[in-house]
């Protein structure tokens, strides 16, 4: 049985592994000339969670009632909660081949905490909260991890909004040269048939470098000592593959993905200052200053919406009988929602331009919607715009200059490349989608897709 | 490592026992353990072949098929016997020859299980065709002290399998799944950590 090795780089981005650096990434680049390179589209919303997971088990996030890092956990207000692999009820890629006596060794694939028992080994990802809990199975895997990272293992960086970006730079690089050398130290110890690691790194460092490395970020200043970073980074990350392809032997093959991509930020929309000049969301007094919004503050009895923050926005409506002090009456629910699309579609700029938002509808773009989705999903200029949640900010727009997240977000696109499935070329064409992907790693395996699936094999 | 144990099905022709043996068999693999499913329909092909239905041919196909859940359980393989073993005398040899051994009595009623009757063998049984058969010519000696009880006429699979490795888990058999999560602490540090990096 031949071994599959599966190298996952949050938010690689393809306009720069595929197109702009590929002929400076020589390991990439050889695997893309053996078999195949596409975009890879993501999920509503293209984010970390749910996107690992549905990548995983080919589920959408509505099948699988995740549909972000929170989930709304009751109609109650303040119930929003975060995930764990407890809710994750669809079976994995490592599930069903274990059930197919085949052994995995997963390092870092997020909504893994708490890990759980497998034929093999599994590292949880960083939404572990310390290293005082167990978050490997076996469990004295984790004792072994900082030696053979040969340093310290890292969950990951620390000090985000640091404003020491040599500092961060350093975090960064630091992740992520532990994490490859702690996974091929595992992959070299035992015969595994299937390996995956997903490392955060180009993550963290495009939301923390993005205005430095692009030339079209509105804040990009020609000549900035941080204006390589990126394609210095996307340099090592080759490098990295290519030390992992080595040590998964020969006779391997390999895979690299994303979950999706980047793009430059403009800004973000304040959701709830927007919904509030819409007369949507009541506030009891209005603050003197920026803070986040909570439950307590609202006025619900003249409230009909409220909204989250994030690179993407959520908007839960007031609905009577359903959320406590409901004011929207079902029977007008679907004309509320309509009313919220016109307009937020029309959501201008400072300068009085349409940034072009989208706004999805759970049941239409989800083939189940299970647990409680959001009632609107919201990108704001389709993502090039993130959503604040914050109140008391006097605008609609916030455009920070200070360090931080700020500078990139996800792009619907991430990255596939194999060196197999050369002749599917005609259905890879330019793009594929995150739910082909546990399909196509099954058949490589020989095992039959299961019927829940929603994705195909490319093979 | 997990330490092997046998899990013994035991119950009337087609109250289910290899369905169940089947679905736990595959969440036990989920779980990392070894796993061999010891079928009495297949052992009778190979293991046991040319053993009939007498007392003393079904007494010599269940002290077999112990024997090798015990050689199996010895080097930590979960061995899951699926035969109806219809005497208790023999069951219990077993049990005390392999000392970690789960008893699953597949209960079923005479009515559910001619009605079911996945093999054509209760109507042929109840013609007088075939002599020597289990709950219609044959005795059965139900368990008196089985460690889990299915009723599989009142119960869906996959409920009582959902039972069955929840018993295991309780004896401390098989590894629970991690299901504890986040302390209400530990929430908010990730909550926070969310926040600065701009998921929140």
């Amino acid at each position: 049985m031949r071994r599959l090795v599966v190298i996952g780089l949050d938010c690689l981005t393809p306009q720069w592994a595929l197109d702009a650096w590929r002929s400076e990434m020589p390991n990439l680049q050889a695997l893309a000339e053996r078999g195949v390179a596409a975009r890879l589209r993501s999920t509503i919303p293209p984010i970390t969670i749910p996107a690992w997971t549905a990548m995983m088990t080919s589920h959408d996030p509505g099948m699988l009632g995740i549909y972000g890092f929170r989930n709304r956990s009751s109609y109650e207000y303040d119930a929003l909660r975060v995930v764990n692999s407890n809710d994750v009820r669809a079976r994995t890629v490592w599930n069903h081949l274990s059930r197919h006596r085949l052994k995995s060794l997963v390092m870092g694939v997020p909504q893994t905490y708490p890990p759980k028992p497998l034929n093999g080994i599994m590292v949880s990802d960083f939404t572990t909260p310390n290293k005082e809990v167990v978050f490997t199975y076996p469990p004295g895997v984790q004792g072994l991890l900082d030696q053979i990272a040969g340093g310290e293992y890292v969950i990951d960086v620390k000090d985000f909004r640091s404003e020491d970006k040599d500092a961060l730079l350093q975090g960064v690089q630091q992740m992520t040269t532990a994490r490859f050398r702690a996974f091929r130290a595992l992959l070299k110890a035992d015969d595994y048939d299937f390996a995956m690691v997903v490392e955060m790194g180009p993550d963290r460092l495009h939301h923390g470098f993005w205005r430095f490395c692009d030339p079209t970020h509105r804040l990009y200043e020609p000549g900035n000592r941080y204006r390589d970073v990126a394609h210095n980074y996307y340099l090592t990350l080759d490098e990295e593959i290519g030390r992992t392809v080595e040590a998964a032997g020969d006779g391997a093959s390999i895979m690299v993905v994303s979950d999706h991509g980047a793009q430059a930020m403009e800004g973000a929309i304040c959701v709830n200052e927007w919904l509030q000049q819409q007369g949507y969301l009541k506030l009891k007094e209005q603050p003197s200053a920026p803070k986040p919004l909570t439950a307590d503050m609202i006025d619900w009895s003249q409230t009909k919406a409220w909204g989250e923050g994030g690179y993407y926005a959520r908007l839960f409506l007031n609905v009577a009988g359903r959320e406590p002090l409901g004011t929207i009456q079902p029977g007008t629910y679907e004309a509320v929602r309509d009313a919220l699309v016109t307009e937020l579609s029309a959501i201008q700029d400072e300068q009085g331009r349409c940034i072009g938002t989208r706004v999805f509808r759970p049941e239409e773009v989800y083939r189940k919607v299970n647990g409680i989705p959001p009632d609107l999903i919201v990108y704001f200029g389709d993502l090039r715009w993130r959503s604040a949640g914050s109140v008391g900010v006097g605008s609609i727009h916030q455009r920070e200059n200070d360090t931080g997240p700020d500078d990139a977000n996800h792009a619907p696109d991430g990255v596939f490349v194999w060196d197999q499935g050369a002749n599917s070329g005609v259905r890879i064409s330019e793009q594929c989608s995150i739910y082909d992907v546990a399909p196509t790693i099954l058949r490589f395996f020989g095992i039959d897709v299961p019927e829940e699936m929603i994705g195909e094999s490319i093979l | 490592m997990a330490k092997g144990f046998t899990l013994w099905f035991t119950g009337l022709s087609g109250a289910g026992k290899s369905t169940l043996a089947g679905l736990v068999k595959d969440a036990l693999l989920e779980r990392g353990m070894k796993v061999e499913v010891l079928d009495g329909d297949v052992v009778r092909q190979n293991l046991s072949k040319g053993l009939g239905f007498s007392k003393e041919d079904r007494d010599t196909n269940i002290r077999r098929i112990g024997f090798v859940c015990h050689l199996l359980t010895r080097n930590d393989v979960v061995a899951i016997a699926a035969a109806i073993s219809p005497y208790k005398v023999i069951r219990d040899e077993n049990r005390a020859l392999i000392g970690r051994f789960v008893e699953v009595y597949c209960q079923c009623d005479i009515g559910t299980l001619t009605a079911r009757d996945p093999k054509g063998l209760y109507e042929k049984a109840l013609r007088g065709e075939i002599a020597n058969f289990t709950g219609v010519s044959d005795p059965y000696e139900p368990p008196a002290n089985a460690e889990v009880i299915v009723d599989t006429a009142k119960e869906d699979p996959a409920a009582s399998a959902q039972r069955i490795l929840r018993t295991l888990e309780e004896m401390g058999y098989i590894p629970s799944g991690g299901e504890r999560g986040y302390s209400d602490e530990e929430e908010e540090t990730i909550k926070q950590r969310l926040r600065e990096l701009g998921y929140i």
